[in-house]
């Protein structure tokens, strides 16, 4: 081991911030390999393969090289190289051009989820003036707008509190293969060693949730249905916390007279969960002390989105497991003074607010935690529709429309409409074609900002190896677009050292002073302090009235503030836009329930099909499939198979176990790209390919949640042999 | 005999398939791509809805009498009488398979240059007091490294911490 050089940074191959810690090990200038880093109280030393092989991801043969600008037809694919200085001065001519002509509001910047670069986005977008900052609708702040406006809790509370759990409902959410290393795995073996019970409530058992006791294997995207007649057990059996209600809740009886309709026996042939079940799971949930729920992105995919989460939230509160040890806690965070962001909120506006093309949530409850936001897929609609407005400009950094959202269709057709469409990423990605400008960014291992922080960590990023072609890292480019634009003054006149010095203000430090510790500064945890029922049942949501998100500083079983505004007071249910007990008329064409998932253990959503030690563990787009189900259809492990629903099809490969409801198939979401080591091909993007976005409804009726705008991902399906 | 036999110990019930160790291991040793020396198997169980999956994370044993030396034609394959490591002399090898037939674990593989390889618990790493790269990166803290005696002590030890918790002992 002689001859490296030893970095100590953060991983870059997932998201949100903050990564791992790790050493990174260098030889000849050549990034080879890492090591995980046991100072860090994220991931204590360990880190899951995605880490390992990042080498292959930085030097990958698909890594763009220089800025380019598209010569050939949109889509067709043919560029010329530009310089940085004609990538700027070409997406800054446009953007102050357009700004004049149509408005400020013209440019829309997609945001998936959040990234440590978002709040640069925000910054960006509030200099320019538009509030379209586009939120893919599909993750984290669907389940979080549900709780905060039932429990006073923000992502990501209310946390199960896994460590002194006797019982954990892991629902809708792969517990382990969503950030391996950052502590998820520890806290749910150790859980399992401590004797906890462990029950998985989800269409499919992948094998980190196959540790559970108890599989509760409901139809994809009815968990609402499910969590109303958990309420309905809850409260006839008399299984809730009569003092907790008496003391903390608004509008208990109300809900006992509008779940009587949710009868386990309502809910069983919508879930396909037995009405015995859903007794028992509700019984052992309410009457175990110490017991938490671990909601997890799956409930967001769907049209009764917010309906899931509400009840949820009201399940958790009226059991009496709220903020309770063993239950769903509002952490209490550490020592450490938070470093300032950088997104401007105190220059919003009502005026703002109405200016938003999509609004994520309804305009009364913008800006909601992370600022103002649109919905992505929404927004490429207003291109086509051309109302309120068209959006002109689109900015993709670090994100693929065309794979990220559903309705590709749709999207592609918006992306031919589409003005002026930059794409701002490390590799080629899926609508790279259609890009008028393309800016090649660096990864993080090529760069020595921003630093990262968790609740207790904070660290400086350390620069592993010199850019590996002309490349400013992602938030160079935002400084520079700024100064550019002429808002220089809110991007520190291009300078990233005097950006995060006024970030590490509130800390006291520098980031030379916080590179002089390799490691990062860890702060002591607070000590837990529980039941802080009064100050969470009161705090004051980010809007511009800063009004409570509680009005009767109680938990908001029916809320009063979504009356207010048209929504239901109390949680109900809306079926998918497909589904056997929705549209039965389809059945006989389309027999099968299709959704699919996000997260696996070697990819993040559309990213690194192309890094070889990944793709050589899930080398090919499939589809799961119980042994019964693909029997009946003549189809073999591993036969490719062709999977059509009334809006799309797809070809991939059969994946046969019987880890999986027999009337349901499910998929992984983001196939398109190649690897060529391994002369692996890429996929189309649209029908035939492997593509699950083509497979859904995107009507604006029945494929939302009216509220938080979570798009559905369930339809149904029938598969044949290819 | 072996001074102090080195060996993996690994624990099902905490392996959740993540594939960390098998990406570390390749990522360490610059495996050309295709060929892994520790590999996770995953096994579903039951029929529906009672189902389970467990993975096992598999390489070289590291056995007390490999049988891949016994077979070895042309000697190529050493057990180190001081720590018991089973390492292949790649000079020597000449890619016949036959370690292949006999290896109960699958553990012998093959490159572009027709060669068995194999792994070599890290020894470089453990020369420098270190854990083999797949132990270290487990998340789930489910593969363990040491000698024999030692993983032994270890597992004597979690019994006896489960036995005293488990509650009708008395306090």
């Amino acid at each position: 081991m002689t001859g490296y050089q030893v970095i100590p940074t953060f991983c870059g191959m997932c998201g949100p911030s903050a990564g791992c810690g790790i050493y990174a090990y260098v030889k000849d200038g050549k990034f080879v390999r890492i090591e995980g880093m046991k100072e860090s109280p994220l991931n204590r030393g360990r880190n899951c393969a995605k880490a390992h092989a990042a080498p292959q991801w930085v030097c990958s043969p698909d890594r763009l090289r220089y800025p380019m600008r598209r010569v050939g037809k949109k889509g067709e694919g043919r560029f010329e190289r530009i310089t940085w200085d004609q990538a700027l001065d070409t997406i800054a001519h446009k953007l102050k051009e357009q700004k004049k002509k149509f408005g400020p509001e013209s440019l829309a910047i997609l945001s998936p989820a959040r990234r440590s670069y978002s709040d640069y986005l925000y910054r960006f977008l509030m200099a320019h003036g538009s509030p379209n900052y586009c939120h893919s609708g599909i993750c984290a702040m669907q389940n979080s707008f549900s709780f905060a406006y039932t429990l006073g809790a923000t992502f990501p509370a209310p946390l199960p509190d896994y460590e002194n759990s006797q019982l954990i409902l892991i629902w809708g959410k792969q517990p382990v293969y969503s950030g391996a290393s950052k502590g998820s795995t520890r806290l749910l073996v150790e859980a399992k060693e401590r004797g906890a019970k462990i029950i998985a409530i989800k269409p499919t058992l992948e094998p980190d949730a196959a540790l559970a006791d108890i599989w509760v294997p409901i139809r994809p995207g009815t968990d609402a249905a499910l969590a109303l007649a958990m309420l309905n057990v809850t409260v006839n059996e008399s299984l809730f916390d009569t003092d907790f209600v008496t003391h903390w809740c608004y509008g208990f009886e109300e809900l006992r007279e509008h779940i009587q309709q949710y009868t386990p026996a309502w809910a069983e042939p919508i879930t396909g969960v037995s009405a015995d079940q859903i007794r028992e799971v509700t019984r052992l949930y309410a009457t175990t002390k110490c017991a938490a729920i671990d909601a997890g992105n799956g409930l967001e995919h769907a049209r009764s989105a917010s309906d899931t989460a509400r009840s949820i939230a009201i399940l958790i509160a009226i059991t009496g497991h709220f903020d309770r040890p063993g239950g769903n806690i509002m952490p209490v965070g550490s020592t450490m003074p938070a470093p300032k962001d950088v997104h401007l909120r105190e220059r919003y506006t009502q005026e703002w607010v109405d200016k938003l093309v999509a609004p994520e949530f309804p305009k009364p409850f913008q800006p909601f935690v992370e600022g103002t936001s649109s919905a992505y897929f929404r927004a490429f609609e207003s291109i086509i529709t051309e109302k309120p407005y068209p959006v002109r400009t689109i900015v993709a950094p670090g994100t693929q429309p065309t794979v990220s959202t559903r309705g590709s269709k749709r999207v592609v057709e918006a992306l031919q409409k589409l003005d002026f469409f930059v794409v701002i990423d490390v590799m080629r990605t899926a609508e790279m074609a259609y890009a008028d400008v393309v800016v090649p960014v660096a990864t993080p291992y090529e760069t020595d900002h921003p630093f990262e922080f968790t609740p207790n960590w904070i660290m400086a990023r350390n620069k592993v190896i010199e850019p590996l072609g002309e490349y400013k890292s992602m938030y160079e480019f935002w400084l520079d677009l700024g100064v550019r634009m002429g808002y220089g003054d809110d991007f520190w006149n291009g300078s990233m050292d005097a950006c995060m010095n006024e970030q590490l203000a509130p800390l006291g430090i520098t980031i030379d002073e916080l590179r002089a510790h390799p490691t990062g500064i860890v702060y002591p945890m607070k000590p837990m302090v529980y039941e802080k029922y009064a100050q969470t049942f009161s705090r004051r949501s980010p809007l511009l009235s800063k009004s409570p998100f509680l009005p009767q500083s109680k938990v908001a079983i029916y809320n009063t503030t979504f009356e207010e505004h048209g929504f239901r007071p109390l949680p109900g249910w809306h079926e998918p836009p497909e589904s056997p007990t929705g549209t039965p008329e389809l059945l006989k064409t389309y027999p099968l329930i299709f959704s699919d998932f996000h997260t696996s253990k070697v990819y993040n959503a559309s990213w690194l099909r192309n890094v070889p030690y990944l793709r050589k563990i899930l080398p090919f787009p499939t589809i799961q499939m119980h042994p019964d189900t693909a029997k009946e259809r003549g189809v073999k492990e591993g036969d490719w198979v062709i999977v059509e629903s009334p809006h799309g099809s797809m070809k991939v490969k059969a994946e046969i176990n019987t880890g999986i409801r027999p009337d349901t198939v499910m998929s992984l979401h983001g196939w398109w790209q190649e690897c060529h080591e391994l002369g692996l091909p890429s996929y189309p993007i649209l029908d035939g390919g492997a593509n699950t976005n083509n497979m859904y409804s995107v009507d604006l009726d029945k494929a939302f949640d009216p509220l938080v705008t979570a798009m559905s991902s369930q339809t149904l399906v029938e598969v044949r042999k290819a | 005999m072996v001074a102090s036999q080195y060996g993996f110990d690994f624990d099902p019930k905490r392996c959740v398939q993540c594939h960390a160790c098998e990406v570390a291991c390749q990522a360490i040793h610059q495996l050309e791509y295709g060929v892994g020396w520790r590999k996770v198997v995953g096994v579903w169980k039951g029929p529906f809805p009672n189902v389970t999956s467990r993975g096992v994370s598999l390489a070289c044993m590291h056995c007390g009498n490999p049988p891949c030396e016994a077979v070895c034609p042309r000697g190529a394959i050493k057990k180190r009488p001081e720590d018991g490591i089973v390492l292949v002399d790649q000079e020597k090898c000449f890619g016949c398979h036959l370690c292949l037939t006999v290896c109960p674990f699958g553990a012998p593989q093959f490159g572009n240059d027709g060669k068995m390889q194999k792994c070599d618990l890290c020894m470089d790493l453990i020369m420098q007091g270190k854990e083999p790269a797949c132990v270290a990166t487990c998340p789930a803290e489910a593969l363990r490294f040491g000698t024999l005696q030692e993983l032994s002590e270890q597992a004597a030890r979690r019994c006896a911490q489960k036995v005293t918790e488990s509650s009708d002992l008395g306090s």
